[in-house]
């Protein structure tokens, strides 16, 4: 396999470079007409399995409608998708549309890969989407990305472990990160070695972190994409995953690392494994499937002790289409269909996220299952404050660094304190790097 | 018309004989040489010019001079990352090669059924390097994974093998070390080259089983197992697969299983430094190089030729 990735590697550099040779001559217009010939879109995204069947439905119906225009969807787990996302697109070969990340379309945007939108205004409607909704897939004026859905971080309960346990659900108005702890440890100890309390966080997303940093009235970017993340709120951070973990609140070092790294279908949520856990609320109907048990959605502990809300309307994911797509104008009627339609919207409903148009949001209320239907609600409902500023050119790899670091401190590698430190300068020297 | 005259005839047309297969060939081998041109020595080439630019896969590259090969030096993850491949190296290999060629002296004795063990044996090497392997590995080691069940069963309490940076790379090695077969088949044919009147007359001399070993296997064997040494040394170095896969892609947990491929790897395609990507691939290259030099220096020392 490693022969093939060199070979792959050597595809790439090669393609690439007569890619930059041929790049003057280009294909259909962003805002022409729609061909009538027969064309293959392909459009890919990330996620469970949940996604993957809605979503070839939605693909069925768009074909129906547009007989001449087949799309082909391709889907990954979360980590091989941007591994081949990055081969793709050097090689040329990115798909048409894609769904596309917070995390990564500023490093896409600002390397030329994505087409602006409003280019192809012509097919896409985007009036009924809010202008607030909007911005967050525009960069300096250009409309990188549609939004498709917002989500809140939140904890993810499990009632049946704690009915099991005969412990009380926490009153999630007031709590706190030390009231988690508390109640963790209760789960811990019913739980017997088996089930734990807290399923760790720090692992798979850097959300957790943002938001202690958000409650005390900081952030972890400023607005030039300078790392303004306080030493010692990183610091607290990990020294509370190292407690959980060493107190016995969550599970040991080794199997948290395993669960995190199989994907969402194997994490101790899914797995009954451990009583709370931080997710996205969107998430709730995935995990509520992969589980079998009643899932509720809490509040993020120390929302109240802080400055100011941590929570806000995350963009869940965009709708991104390929600047070297060959047909932009088609790509751009199909992420219409995806944003519009609502008899589409009715199979997708929010398992993308709570939709960001805000008609297809109400068409769709009186179809959602209760877990949709929480999703919506905590997201009605849960005071937020203003979004962090999009992550920089660079740092994409925010994640993996964060994971790395969790790593060394749960490991003993290292100590809070210095991977606080080590994190910071990391992350600046990868945006310092992408400029 | 004599034997000899007959014999000359036969040279003469032999060469207009051999001037045709050779165009021939040529002409069979063309596909092949293209694609060695385009998708090997292309490339190569061109990476090499890529070391010395900044390239982010979409943007046209950017000449910077050496800095690409200056951030070798102070790259303190890159140096974990040799650390973990130069472990990776100096120990799956050795225990490889003393498996293949234990194995391959058992299966020397003339077992019956002996194309049956040595296929059996064979088979992981075929497997070995693929994601196919990696998953299952991953599930042999998981917390709930046939080691720990086994390992409970004698009432030991097992961990995740994998998802533990102290044993991780542990698990790839002994990965490496299964995959044994391809060194053992060699070792077998060597063994059977080894003429049977060498071990008679030692025999006769007096000679044990265990210096008939030392002083005649292992020195009529020696070249085979240079060549082994050589071969395997290089391929553990392009080790990716396994780790890839193990870790998710990520070469945790603690950049415990980070090979050098699959740092080269992030670097190029998560990191989108083609120039810096570029840079390590030929630094591979010299490193690769250089342990094969010092393996051909050192066989002045302990390769014997018989001839």
């Amino acid at each position: 396999m490693f022969r093939g990735v060199r070979r792959g590697a050597a595809w790439v550099v090669l393609l690439s470079l007569t890619a930059s040779l041929a790049a003057c001559g280009s294909g259909s217009d962003a805002g022409g007409d729609l061909t009538t010939e027969k064309v293959t879109l392909r459009f890919t995204w990330w996620g469970a399995d949940d996604r993957h069947k809605r979503t070839q439905q939605v693909i069925d119906m768009f074909q129906k409608k547009h007989p001449n225009i087949t799309v082909k969807g391709e889907f990954k787990e979360w980590n091989g998708y941007w591994d081949s996302l990055a081969t793709t697109m050097a090689a040329n070969d990115a798909p048409d549309i894609m769904q596309m990340d917070e995390l990564y379309i500023a490093s896409y945007a600002e390397r030329g890969a994505l087409l602006d939108l409003n280019e192809a205004k012509k097919h896409l409607d985007t009036a009924n989407f809010d202008q607030k909704a909007l911005a967050t897939g525009a960069i300096a004026g250009k409309q990188y990305g549609l939004p498709v859905g917002l989500g809140m971080y939140s904890i993810m309960v499990n009632l049946d472990l704690l009915a099991k346990y005969n412990i009380p659900v926490p009153d999630d108005t007031k709590w706190s990160w030390d009231d988690l702890k508390s109640i963790g440890d209760q789960v811990s100890k019913a739980g017997g070695g088996a089930v734990f309390g807290v399923q760790s966080p720090g692992i798979n997303d850097a959300a957790g972190l943002s938001i202690r940093a958000r409650q005390q009235g900081k952030a972890m970017f400023d607005a030039d994409a300078k790392v303004v993340l306080p030493q010692e709120i990183a610091r607290d951070y990990w020294q509370y995953i190292l407690d959980l973990a060493k107190s016995g609140i969550a599970a040991p070092p080794s199997v948290t690392v395993e669960k995190a790294s199989a994907g969402l279908n194997q994490s101790a949520t899914a797995t009954g494994t451990a009583a709370f856990g931080l997710w996205w609320n969107t998430q709730l109907t995935a995990l509520t499937a992969a589980s079998g048990a009643k899932l509720k959605l809490l509040r993020l502990p120390g929302e109240t002790q802080g400055t100011a809300p941590g929570a806000y309307y995350k963009p869940s994911m965009f709708w991104s289409v390929s600047s070297r797509s060959k047909y932009p104008a088609e790509a751009a009627a199909f992420v219409s269909f995806l944003a519009n339609d609502e008899e589409a919207a009715k199979i997708l409903l929010t398992e993308r996220g709570v939709p960001a148009n805000q008609k297809i949001r109400e068409a769709i209320a009186g179809q959602l299952k209760d877990t949709d239907k929480a999703a919506k609600e905590y997201l009605d409902t849960v005071p937020v404050s203003d979004p962090p500023r999009i992550t920089p050119n660079g740092a994409s790899t925010l994640d993996t660094i964060l994971k790395r670091h969790t790593e060394d401190v749960l490991f003993g590698r290292t100590t809070p304190d210095a991977a606080a430190a080590s994190f910071i300068k990391e992350v600046q020297s990868e945006v310092d790097a992408a400029k | 018309m004599s034997a000899l005259d007959e014999l000359r005839g036969l040279r003469r047309g032999g060469a207009q004989v051999r001037k045709r297969d050779n165009r021939a060939a040529f002409w069979f081998l063309a596909p092949w040489f293209a694609g060695l041109l385009l998708v090997t020595v292309g490339p190569v080439l061109a990476s090499f010019g890529l070391g010395f630019t900044r390239y982010n896969l979409i943007q046209p590259p950017r000449l910077i001079g050496f800095d690409n090969f200056a951030r070798i030096l102070s790259d303190t993850r890159l140096h974990n990352a040799l650390r973990v491949t130069f472990t990776y190296v100096l120990v799956s290999v050795p225990l490889q090669l003393a498996c293949a060629l234990g194995v391959a002296l058992l299966l020397n004795r003339g077992l019956r059924g002996l194309a049956f063990y040595r296929s059996a044996f064979y088979l992981p090497s075929l497997l070995g390097s693929s994601v196919a392997i990696a998953v299952l590995w991953t599930q042999v080691f998981g917390t709930e994974g046939l080691v720990n069940r086994v390992l409970g069963f004698f009432g030991v309490e097992g961990k995740g093998w994998i998802s533990d940076p102290d044993t991780a790379l542990s698990t790839l090695i002994v990965l490496n070390v299964w995959t044994f077969g391809s060194p053992m088949i060699i070792f077998l044919a060597g063994l059977r080259q080894i003429p049977e009147v060498y071990y008679e007359a030692a025999a006769i001399d007096g000679a044990g089983r265990w210096s008939r070993f030392w002083r005649i296997t292992l020195p009529l064997l020696s070249p085979i197992l240079f060549f082994n040494l050589v071969l395997q040394i290089i391929h553990a170095f392009q080790s990716f697969t396994q780790a890839f896969v193990v870790s998710g892609g990520t070469g945790g947990p603690s950049d415990s299983t980070m090979f050098y491929t699959l740092y080269l790897y992030q670097q190029g395609f998560s990191r989108f430094d083609m120039g810096y990507a570029s840079a390590l691939a030929w630094f591979l290259l010299l490193i690769i190089a250089a342990f094969t030099a010092i393996n051909f220096w050192a066989a002045k020392f302990w390769v014997f030729y018989d001839d």
